[in-house]
């Protein structure tokens, strides 16, 4: 958590040197647009199975798989990110990522539309997230990456799945 | 012969030089050690040290001659560095002149010859982790022992082993610079001595300073461990007026001690070897290895994926299809040592329940002592297992059935002769498996529960309606309710208010029940009926359109497929059920977890009846699929607080079921 606010600290201002955010991203689709999360976040991909639905959670969350013997969560990243719900295709995998919580790392399941590439970023590749205007703040944004003409969005994917948000999500259920 | 001032050093080294010997033919060490040892220990008894030194200098010489293969163990190793610290000192004092008389006794216990060192060894965390480790062990032998001693004053064989333990812990907190704790052993050592010389006759009152030290001990022990944890020094509780205690208990009538004399002296020579059988088994079970939790969960999930893989195996199509004798005939081998595995790998979590029942032992004497009734304990079972942490969380709950079958069960010594009975009582505890749980029986030869006593207080408190019919097990189930107590007066041992409901509660926690059996006159009887373990669980798998949830078989009381008969509505909205002459409410499902049903109408599915927390309920579902046994997965900590979801479970094909919380599921219903 301290880093990504010192990621976001780094966005605010200019780019300065010892961005933490070059290095490995894995890309992935959903809908037109093209996301990337850190690599080093990424524990494993699986296609889409059979996911077990948990009553009286919020849309976004799909349910939950078995891994290897651990029952994991599964959240829909298209329904995270309000963007229209998608039939689950051929190319719909799972995303399994370590996320950080208060507690430690636990593993959950993004559903995304296809993983399309991992990409080398230099620092040179990535620019910060544009500003919205005030109000609009977008913590889970790392910046923005143009290769080849076309925008990926970098997400720190445990701001996305941050532990407010399942407190939340923990708040309605009650 | 020595003078005064050394016959202390010279016990003192001989008690040592024999614990010696006894660790030695526990190990199997040659017997001419063993011979050399008995002979240093008989010279040392005759002459005092001064003479003894060089055969022990020859001894420690033999001992670093022991072949590097043969198994001498720790606790050799360790005792023979204390010999060798023991002797050390000495060695360096009686070979001066025969001015030693007065030092002598000071140079026999090290810690005192040079306090200068002090605190040095009980830096080292390690050392004094395993002086705990086995002191607890020692001071838990000493209880028992201990009692038996109480019922048995002549059985001088149960002295030598408390003995030896109080010496144990002496000579090793002597050994760790923990003063406080080695002058409690130390008098009481003494104390034992003189009852071992049947000088001292097995008293109460013996015994209750005897446990009153091991209490005072166990408690040392409590600081020492606290303190080594935040790497302080520990500090101790006062121990003077136990000290005097003890002393004033060696000072007993020795005409007392003149009539338990006779006969017993005769016993004590052969004991050493006697005990030192006892002390085998003992010596079997420190052959353990302590594994983090995590690790052995990880080892759970993984046996329980190979399970599940193995299954997918077995049934896989073109493999039955096959008509290959070698390859079916290798899959159910797989099946065979899978399950095996499986096996194993539930037991690591199983303790022995024996070690409850000890710790009720003392319990049982000392209320006993203290009501003034004579109780007889026994216990059956010790060796059946249990979950470790079903056996954590059943101590208080026992302790307490203990306690009331003491304090309320059990008549008074002439009242119970006046009722025809022994005017000891027994108390009996047993542990059985059956019928895949387990059972701890708690039964009392008392006065039985008393019906009319048990309604008039529930009507009273107002649990339950006048004119209303109970049946005997409703009666008495009436106990468990909170506030309810027919004890007419507080005692100190029971009746307190907190009392069998918060008994039932742990037990439920536990996913276990209660059941009572009593006669009045003759006594009751709990039945403690506990799952094996918390990482299973036997559910009902139902189906609810695609979903399959699974509800725990302890909450299921019957199912059945409804008549529209059987059906009813108020106002047209809440359903109810009859079913056995008692309306019970419906719920739904599919519509508590907003999932699609196969058909909405009541009497193309089926009703589960669910007791949870004493209230009953139909639950509402498709169908059923099955009954399983499943392993308890935690749905993570995003999900864990999902109403009526008690957790997830891996079934058969691989996929999660949710496993139902009976009570998250009637109350959130109740809520709407």
């Amino acid at each position: 958590m301290q880093s990504t606010h010192h990621a976001i600290a780094e966005n605010s201002s200019a780019l300065v040197a010892g961005d933490s955010r070059p290095g490995k991203y894995l890309v992935f689709h959903l809908g037109q647009e093209e996301f990337g999360i850190r690599v080093l976040k990424v524990r494993e991909i699986m296609g889409i199975q059979d996911i077990t639905a948990v009553p009286q959670t919020p849309s976004f969350v799909k349910g939950v798989i078995n891994l290897r013997g651990k029952v994991i969560p599964v959240i829909d990243l298209r329904l995270k990110f309000s963007l229209p719900e998608a039939e689950y295709r051929a190319r719909t995998c799972i995303i399994v990522v370590q996320v950080a919580k208060e507690s430690g790392a636990i593993l959950m399941g993004i559903v995304v539309d296809g993983v399309a590439e991992v990409l080398n970023l230099t620092a040179g590749d990535i620019e910060n997230t544009p500003n919205f205007g005030k109000g609009a703040e977008t913590p889970y944004l790392l910046g923005m990456a143009k290769v080849k003409g076309k925008v990926k969005i970098l997400l720190d994917i445990d701001e996305v799945l941050a532990t407010q948000d399942l407190q939340g999500l923990n708040g309605i259920l009650q | 012969m020595p003078v005064a001032g050394g016959e202390i050093g010279v016990i003192e080294l001989r008690e040592m030089v024999d614990e010696f010997a006894t660790r030695l033919i526990l190990t199997g060490v040659t017997s001419e050690l063993v011979a050399d040892m008995g002979r240093f220990s008989e010279q040392a008894r005759e002459s005092g040290f001064a003479d003894t030194v060089g055969i022990a200098a020859e001894l420690i010489e033999a001992m670093n001659d022991v072949p590097p293969g043969s198994e001498v163990d720790a606790g050799i190793v360790r005792e023979f560095s204390r010999l060798q610290a023991s002797l050390s000192n000495e060695s360096a004092a009686p070979r001066e002149p025969e001015l030693q008389k007065q030092t002598k006794q000071e140079q026999t216990k090290p810690e005192q010859a040079k306090p200068a060192a002090t605190f040095s060894l009980m830096q080292d965390p390690q050392l004094v982790g395993d002086f705990i480790l086995e002191s607890r062990e020692h001071l838990a032998s000493i209880e028992s022992q201990m009692l038996v001693l109480e019922q048995n004053a002549a059985d001088t064989s149960a002295i030598h082993p408390v003995f030896r333990g109080f010496h144990t812990i002496k000579g090793l907190a002597g050994f760790l610079e923990f003063a406080e704790i080695q002058a409690v052993a130390h008098e009481v050592e003494t104390l034992l001595d003189l009852a071992r010389d049947s000088k001292l006759a097995i008293t109460p009152a013996i015994v209750d300073v005897v446990l009153e030290s091991a209490d005072y001990l166990k408690q040392s022990l409590n600081c020492v461990e606290e303190a080594l944890a935040q790497k302080t020094s520990a500090v101790f509780g006062a121990n003077r007026t136990l000290l005097s205690r003890v002393r004033a208990a060696m000072t007993q009538s020795p005409a007392e001690a003149a009539t338990a004399a006779p006969d017993i002296s005769a016993a004590i020579e052969p004991a050493t070897a006697a005990s030192a059988k006892e002390s085998k088994p003992k010596a079997g079970d420190s052959f353990s290895v302590r594994v983090d939790t995590g690790k052995l969960d990880h080892l759970m999930d993984m046996v329980g994926e190979m399970v599940i893989a193995q299954s997918l195996i077995r049934h896989n199509q073109t493999l039955t299809a096959a008509q290959d004798a070698r390859l079916q005939r290798d899959l159910s081998q797989l099946a065979r040592i899978t399950n095996e595995v499986q096996r194993t790998t539930m037991s690591m979590r199983m303790l022995p329940i024996g070690q409850l029942f000890q710790r009720t032992a003392r319990l049982v004497r000392d209320l006993s002592r203290r009501a003034g009734k004579q109780v007889e304990l026994e216990t059956s079972g010790e060796e059946t297992e249990l979950d470790k942490t079903i056996a954590e969380q059943l101590a208080d709950p026992l302790m307490h059935m203990v306690r009331n079958a003491l304090d309320h069960g059990i008549e008074r010594p002439d009242d119970r002769v006046a009722a025809g009975k022994n005017p000891t009582a027994r108390v009996r505890l047993a542990a059985y498996h059956q019928g895949g749980q387990i059972v701890v029986e708690i039964a009392d030869d008392g006065r039985g529960l008393n019906r009319e006593k048990i309604l008039a207080k529930a009507l009273q408190n107002g649990l339950i309606q006048e004119g209303a019919q109970l049946s005997e097990n409703e009666i008495f189930q009436l106990i468990f309710e909170p506030g309810f107590s027919t004890a007419e007066k507080v005692t100190d041992i029971s009746g307190r208010g907190v009392g069998m409901d918060v008994v039932r509660g742990h037990v439920q926690k536990l996913r276990g029940r209660i059941e009572i059996q009593s006669k009045p006159g003759e006594g009751t009887t709990f039945y403690l009926k506990l799952p094996l373990t918390l990482a299973i669980i036997e559910g009902l798998v139902v189906l609810v359109g695609a979903n399959r949830y699974i509800v725990p078989i302890f909450a299921v009381k019957e199912m059945f497929r409804p008549t529209p008969e059987a059906l009813s509505t108020i106002c047209g909205r809440d359903e109810m059920a009859l079913v056995r002459g008692s309306l019970l409410p419906i719920v739904r499902l599919h519509r508590r977890f907003d999932v699609q049903p196969r058909s909405e109408k009541l009497c193309a599915g089926l009703l589960v009846v669910a007791e949870c927390q004493g209230r009953q309920f139909c639950l509402f579902v498709d169908e059923l699929a099955g009954k399983q046994e499943v392993v308890i997965k935690s749905l993570g900590e995003s999900l864990k607080n999902v109403a009526g979801v008690a957790g997830g479970a891996i079934l058969g094909d691989g996929r999660v079921g949710l496993i139902l919380d009976m009570d998250g599921v009637l109350q959130g219903t109740t809520h709407e």
